[in-house]
């Protein structure tokens, strides 16, 4: 008997929607042999359990134990994470009102917190003082307090945010990522190592046996 | 006097410019709506927020640059200071905090002392200090000293 070796890339966040949580949902495979590529697929490796946590952290220690249980002289090879977290994620039923709600909520807070901001930032330094300053001192004449430096300080300040958030609406002016896209996934990543970590000291890891 | 308006006009739009990065680059970095958009699980809004951001900014720098009259009438006047004080309050809330912890104050003080349980109860105990002390500070007009 040859030595078969099945090559897996386990995923470092998956989101499951069914109880029964199987090899497919949390990682991918290859293996030479289609016939052992789709058991290992269908392996089962958690269940979750009625008013449980819906959050799992599996070991994938575990993964190459369970495909080692399949048939004998199996090499298995890792070429992703080394630990898993599973989520369980229920579909609500309803979900449209109250989504929207939120988005509403984060959106009004983003509206008017910046617009207090700019507007703390504009008060702190005194900017009416500094504005009516430089233009006394290039025109010798007094400031009305609407002058071409206002306008264009309102423009150069839109057209300085619209390029640094890098999209006009929901067009995108190049193909990259907008700053805060950016900093959602760092976020993600860092709750992910976070929940794993924990779940490693304080033991609840599923591991190999 | 047209080279001097053109004058203004180029300084004028390069601090807005120059503003906008330093301004913004702080509020990302303290990572404040994407915590929001985790929290609420509407990660794919995001573009929307980014542009509620730019508004935002548009709104607050014409209202306090060029502090233009505005006339709403009581009632919708009401609405409006609540909605801007009750959202402006959280965002600021939210940044204070994100601040300090981004400072890592929080767990160095906790290590140092040995703080083990009771974590929530400290939460509450700073969420409620600054209320108190902004309540304060309005009622016992401290914006009239110092600043």
């Amino acid at each position: 008997m040859d030595n078969k070796v099945v090559y897996i890339k386990p995923k470092r966040n998956a989101e499951v929607q069914k109880e029964e949580v199987f090899f497919k949902d949390i990682a991918s495979a290859a293996c030479s042999d289609t016939h052992l590529l789709a058991k290992t697929k269908a392996l089962k490796v958690y269940q979750f359990r009625e008013g449980e946590k819906k959050r799992a952290v599996i070991s994938n220690l575990r993964l190459i134990e369970l495909i080692q249980g399949l048939e004998k002289g199996i090499t298995v090879e890792n070429v992703g994470e080394m630990d898993t977290l599973i989520k369980f994620v229920k579909i609500p039923e309803k979900k449209g009102m109250i989504v929207w709600l939120k988005v509403l909520f984060v959106a009004m807070i983003s509206f008017f917190g910046t617009a207090f901001t700019i507007m703390a930032f504009h008060n702190d330094i005194g900017i009416h003082d500094v504005f009516s300053r430089i233009y006394e001192l290039v025109t010798g004449q007094k400031s009305g307090g609407f002058t071409a430096l206002e306008i264009a300080y309102s423009l150069g300040l839109v057209i300085g945010i619209t390029l640094f958030f890098n999209h006009i609406g929901g067009r995108r002016i190049t193909t990259d990522p907008t700053p805060i896209e950016v900093e959602m996934r760092i976020y993600e990543k860092d709750v992910d190592d976070t929940l794993i970590e924990t779940a490693d000291r304080e033991g609840k890891t599923i591991d190999a046996s | 006097m047209l080279l001097r308006r053109i004058f203004l006009a180029v300084f004028g739009f390069s601090a807005g410019m120059i503003t906008a990065g330093g301004v913004f680059t702080v509020l990302l970095a303290v990572g404040l709506i994407p915590r929001f958009a985790g929290r609420t699980h509407t990660g794919r809004k995001v573009m929307l927020y980014e542009t509620m951001v730019i508004l935002g900014t548009a709104v607050g720098d014409i209202v306090s640059v060029f502090e233009p009259q505005m006339h709403w009438g009581m009632a919708a006047g009401q609405v409006l200071l609540v909605l801007y004080g009750g959202f402006a309050g959280i965002f600021v809330g939210c940044l204070a905090m994100a601040i300090a912890e981004m400072l890592d104050s929080i767990p160095i003080f906790a290590r140092r002392i040995g703080f083990r349980h009771g974590l929530g109860v400290a939460v509450l105990a700073m969420a409620l200090g600054r209320m108190a002390g902004s309540l304060l500070y309005f009622y016992e007009k401290m914006y009239l000293f110092g600043g």
